[in-house]
């Protein structure tokens, strides 16, 4: 299968975009040095709803064993090792405590981190010094210290370290960059960037537990929660997470960063606990980012809400002069529009490029007795992506990693990129907190 | 003087039997076989200028399919949410789950068949109850699915009453 031609080739684009800012695109330590067993050996830190996300998304790839399993929670833990059981036939040693597993288990090759944020970075620290490669979860962790300390503790060690910042490895949001983006430039100049995560109240309300299958109080304290509602809510404690705009924001704000090939210049953002009230960490945040790109300024807004559900779900919009690109993850939420002033598409339809969109109704420019013609803008055609992704939407990263271990690829978000385009995401709470506009220098941005 | 009585029109109550039980009997079997029900992705790869493209897209194009390997009796979601209810003993969630879609789907076609209509129905009835436990359990919002299924009992209590009209039953005992 030969890759498809690439009007400005990737290494071109990051040089270039190197002058404006960081570079966000590239990985620093690329591939594992040496090849490690044709199976790879995995350990499982922590088992909660995110684990089993992952362990769902790592079902279908070949050549990997669940060696281990560990969580503080019995319930979590037996869960993870009946799951490991049903996919391999092998039950799993399973552990309360990393640094009893890290001691006990022989032949592991990489670890995945999935725990709560604080726990990254000591978890991802600690089994990296052990000399495993490490896939951890974004955010990589709930202060920027500590997710410095993150990126030397890959650089010191050697090992490789991914970021959950799983749609880099999406083959959708990478065909969109590299082709459509990058490639074709079928966006003109982007000016601006407008996405959001509008979740359901629905969907935010508090986590509950059997009080029979409670954690024991002294195991809680020991692993830093206060009680079993902190340990089930975790991301909505301020010592403990960087709440809605971190769970949910990073993801799609890491994709500004990554598209834009830099870091925002400025972040003022305002956030608020508009309907939960004894949360400590807002429930609904909006941010705008300020960019210096070689095309020019960009100035992008995101908002998550945590209330409202309505709006379009989640998306990233990238605002051209000549089109616009609506992706998410849901092939459902992502569109292209063609200004109808930008150059044909036709060619790049028949190519195969694009798929002009079937049901394609858009309202009349110039029709309807609400119109006020010297208003209206002729309205845009409406585009889709030639393709989908038939996985799990975590899978492609998972392989990703597990393959660049094997030395076979170059990680697409390892820790050190991670943190460059995460770093800005930690500015956002301070800023709403005061209510002030930051200007992010590189003291605030690099490591 | 006494009233005339209405003569009963037998036909119209046969029919009417005959509708509820196949309303009820629909809806039970096809929720039963949704249960099966999963989506087919496409593993053809996209051509670009000709060629398969590079980075795994493939065509958009999902189905739906039927497999006993896409059984999933309580909705994921929703069985998330049961796992954490205090009332909700694990053991008991663990073959709901695994007994919802076989009870609908045997329901179903003993109702369909009318073979012992009424303790089919009234076995549907419990069902369907047991079913808005689990909603109320939950808090539902505007409890819009407890009157849903509050609709089908009201059908079900009038295919229990309209059972002795219903002429077409393969086993007219119980």
């Amino acid at each position: 299968m030969n890759p498809l031609p690439s009007p400005i080739n990737r290494r071109n684009f990051l040089v270039r975009s190197a002058g404006a800012g960081l570079v966000l695109g590239a990985p620093a330590i690329l591939r594992a040095s040496e090849t490690p067993s044709k199976t790879l050996n995995l350990a499982l830190i922590g088992f909660g709803k995110q684990g089993k996300v992952l362990f769902e998304a790592m079902s279908n790839i070949p050549g990997i064993r669940f060696q281990a399993v560990c969580d503080i929670w019995d319930y979590n833990r037996q869960a993870g090792v009946a799951k490991c059981y049903a996919r391999q036939k092998e039950r799993p040693n399973h552990y309360v405590d990393v640094d009893e597993m890290l001691a006990k288990e022989k032949g592991l090759d990489a670890a995945i981190v999935a725990t709560p944020d604080f726990w990254h970075a000591p978890h991802t620290i600690k089994c990296l010094e052990a000399g495993l490669h490490v896939y951890c979860e974004k955010m990589m962790a709930h202060t920027i210290e500590a997710a410095r300390d993150m990126v030397r503790a890959m650089e010191r060690t050697g090992k490789l370290c991914q970021i959950g910042h799983q749609r880099r490895s999406n083959p959708r949001y990478r065909y969109t960059l590299e082709q459509l983006i990058l490639g074709h430039k079928i966006c003109g100049q982007i000016v601006n960037i407008n996405a959001q995560w509008n979740r359901a109240i629905n969907s935010s309300q508090d986590i509950g537990y059997k009080e029979n299958l409670a954690i024991k109080p002294e195991i809680l304290q020991k692993y830093g929660f206060k009680d079993m509602h902190q340990f089930m809510n975790w991301r909505t404690y301020r010592d403990l997470s960087g709440g809605p705009i971190s769970d949910l924001g990073a993801h799609q704000i890491d994709i500004f960063n990554w598209f834009l090939g830099t870091a925002p210049n400025a972040v003022f953002a305002t956030g608020g606990n508009s309907h939960f009230k004894d949360r400590e960490h807002f429930d609904n945040v909006m941010a705008l980012f300020d960019y210096d790109t070689p095309q020019g300024q960009v100035r992008a807004f995101y908002q998550v809400l945590t209330t409202t559900s309505a709006g379009g779900g989640y998306f990233e919009s990238f605002m051209g002069t000549e089109a616009t690109i609506d992706i998410s993850e849901r092939s459902a939420y992502t569109n292209i529009y063609r200004e109808s002033s930008a150059p044909s598409w036709d060619e790049l339809v028949a190519r195969g490029f694009l798929k002009k969109a079937a049901a394609s109704a858009p309202a009349p420019a110039d029709g309807g007795a609400d119109a006020i013609k010297s208003y209206e803008s002729a309205a845009p055609e409406v585009y889709q992506l030639p393709g989908d992704l038939n996985k799990p939407p975590h899978q492609p990263h998972l392989e990703n990693f597990f393959a660049a271990v094997r030395g076979e690829a170059k990680l697409n978000c390892d820790a050190r990129h991670a943190f460059e385009s995460e770093a800005p995401i930690y500015w956002v709470n301070p800023s709403a907190l005061q209510k002030e506009r930051i200007v992010l220098t590189p003291e605030h941005l690099s490591v | 003087m006494k009233a005339e009585e209405t003569p009963t029109d037998s036909l119209a109550l046969a029919y009417g039997a005959i509708t509820a039980r196949l309303w009820l009997a629909v809806r039970a079997i096809q929720t039963g076989v949704e249960k099966f029900a999963g989506t087919a992705v496409s593993e053809t790869a996209v051509q670009i200028d000709g060629q398969a493209n590079s980075y795994g897209l493939t065509d958009a194009a999902a189905s739906k399919s039927y497999a006993l390997a896409n059984y999933h009796g309580v909705p994921a979601a929703l069985y998330e949410k049961f796992s954490t209810e205090p009332l909700m003993p694990a053991w008991g969630l663990k073959i709901y789950d695994k007994a919802l879609g076989p009870l609908l789907l045997i329901l179903g076609f003993t109702i369909l068949l009318g073979v012992a209509s009424r303790t089919s129905l009234f076995a549907l009835g419990l069902l369907y109850t047991s079913l808005t436990w689990g909603l109320i359990l939950l808090g539902e919002p505007g409890n819009s699915g407890v009157a849903w299924l509050a609709a089908h009992m009201i059908l079900i209590v009038m295919a229990l009453c309209l059972v002795r009209y219903d002429r077409f039953r393969i086993l007219k005992k119980w």
